[in-house]
């Protein structure tokens, strides 16, 4: 038996806008300025919001899609999306189950998690030194 | 990013990048600012693995079950690594004299510094003859292995609240932790099982600031217990248009209506379910169709049956009459402060260092 066919609708039909979206376009436009003039990146948690799924889709229509669009394998998938507006990111962290466990905007020139690590960048320089080592 | 926690990791083949993420929904799921796992990667990574001392009492071993089988391999798992588990007589090999004598190794070495966690109730009736372990009662061994550790986690409603053997008539005395112990910090992780990440969270956030988080009146961390079932239940909407469905195969069952009439708890219960879900985020009991036990909410098994509307409408100007029905009344007031509290937290969108989170 498929789950489709259990006549249960686990979730309600999406519960509409809530207003609470546009509000965070302002916030963006400010985390974005301060990004220009500072340098320094920030981010909103949107599933400490109260958003509801039409929202969501609401705002990430709003902010478009931009030119990367970035899948990392860590401990499940994530995407990293950049918008319409270069340097606003739209986050999704999934866990190995593919459920969503959370979402973020981000304001950066680059997320930092698409950042190599000092640290992780050594263990390739070892892996390298090993199989020139090989050769 | 250095120290003993993430060289462990990195042996297991963790990437830091891996890592990062995993405290970036770690500190969303904590209701900490955004840029907070930053900033807890950086000292957990460093942290020093701290002794725990695990003591199974009146229980089941659910909540050992819920802990270690959550999905695998995860990294929940590996932050169990974090600690050095020096006694847990489910998990060690040991047995007999030899476990014994591992666990009075580890609260000599460790005087004062170790983490004591405890799932199940203590029986006191009959001078605790009901559990004993190696001839010796729990509550002996519970005020023993407490005198020198540093802070105390009670996890499971059993050890938080008493519990299911706590439930009427009460046949062995079952107590709390709390009731036994009065002169140390402890944190009660209730649920029946608790949530794997919520105890994942407690142990990060001890690692990271070396002291438990904030906790509620029934001594719960604030970041996971601050909110009822209810405030996040995605079936609210129904509630409030008043769309209830009457038993559990008619057509308001069938559209996913508000389980209310049916004996939800949630409106009581202050657990994180309806946000973390269960098994890895697949679902949790309300969205399966069934509602809320309100299993993290002290006496919940003696609390008027588990098909019984609540008596009074959980309308928040009503609350506290509803609350006081399965003796929750203070915690609802809580939640509210609370909530303006996270969410000022969380409107602060910006960078965040250790010192701004141990305010
Ligand atoms: S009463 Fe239960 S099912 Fe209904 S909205 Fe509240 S938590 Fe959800
Ligand atoms: S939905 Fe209620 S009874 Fe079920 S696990 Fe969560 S808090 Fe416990």
């Amino acid at each position: 038996m498929s789950l489709e066919t259990i006549p249960i609708h686990a979730v309600p039909p999406a519960a509409g806008l809530s207003g609470n979206a546009p509000p965070l376009l302002h916030e963006l436009h400010a985390m974005l300025r301060r990004l220009l003039d500072t340098g320094a990146s920030s981010s909103i948690d949107l599933s400490a919001l109260p958003l509801t799924p039409a929202d969501l889709d609401w705002l990430r229509d709003k902010l478009g899609s931009g030119e990367i669009a970035v899948t990392l394998q860590a401990n499940g998938e994530s995407t990293l999306d950049e918008t319409q507006c270069s340097g606003i990111w739209w986050v999704t962290h999934r866990n190995p189950q593919g459920a969503v466990v959370a979402q973020f905007i981000e304001v950066a020139f680059v997320p930092e998690l698409l950042q190599a690590q000092p640290q992780d960048v050594e263990i390739g320089l070892d892996y390298l030194d090993s199989i020139r080592a090989d050769l | 990013m250095q120290g003993p926690l993430i060289d462990s990791l990195t042996r297991q083949g963790i990437t830091r990048r891996t890592f990062l993420k995993y405290c970036a929904t770690l500190a969303s799921m904590m209701a900490l600012p955004p840029t907070a796992g930053r900033a807890m990667a950086e000292a957990m990574a460093a942290a020093k693995r701290p002794s725990v001392i695990w003591l199974p009492f009146q229980e089941c071993t659910g909540c050992t079950e819920s802990i270690t089988r959550s999905h695998s391999p995860t990294i929940e798992g590996m932050i169990f690594d974090m600690i050095s588990l020096d006694y847990q007589e489910t998990l060690m090999a040991a047995a007999g004299f030899q476990a014994e004598e591992a666990r009075h190794n580890a609260m000599k070495e460790n005087a004062g510094k170790y983490l004591l966690i405890v799932d199940g109730s203590i029986p006191l009736a009959i001078d605790g003859a009901y559990s004993c372990i190696g001839g010796r009662s729990n509550v002996d061994i519970l005020k023993e292995a407490a005198a020198g550790c540093a802070a105390i986690v009670a996890m499971g409603s059993c050890a938080s609240y008493g519990g299911i053997p706590k439930a009427n008539p009460n046949p062995t005395g079952a107590v709390s932790v709390a009731d036994v112990i009065k002169d140390k910090p402890i944190v009660n992780i209730p649920g029946c099982p608790p949530i794997p990440v919520v105890m994942t969270g407690v142990l990060a956030h001890y690692l990271t600031f070396g002291a438990l988080p904030e906790l509620d009146d029934k001594g719960r961390p604030k970041a996971f217990f601050g909110d009822t079932i209810h405030d996040r239940c995605y079936r609210r909407p129904f509630y409030d248009q008043g769309k209830f469905a009457k038993t559990f195969d008619d057509e308001g069952a069938r559209n996913g209506w508000c389980l209310f009439e049916l004996g939800c708890k949630g409106p009581v219960t202050h657990n994180a379910c309806a946000t973390v879900k269960w098994n890895g985020g697949t679902s949790w009991p309300v969205e399966s169709g069934h509602g809320c036990l309100g299993c993290s909410e002290p006496d919940f098994w003696d609390a008027g049956g588990f098909y019984k509307a609540l008596s009074t409408p959980a309308d928040p100007l009503r609350f506290a009459a509803a609350a006081a029905v399965v003796g929750a009344g203070a915690g609802v007031a809580v939640s509210f402060a609370n909530r303006a509290k996270k969410d000022a937290a969380k409107t602060a969108h910006e960078t965040t260092t250790l010192a701004d989170l141990e305010k």
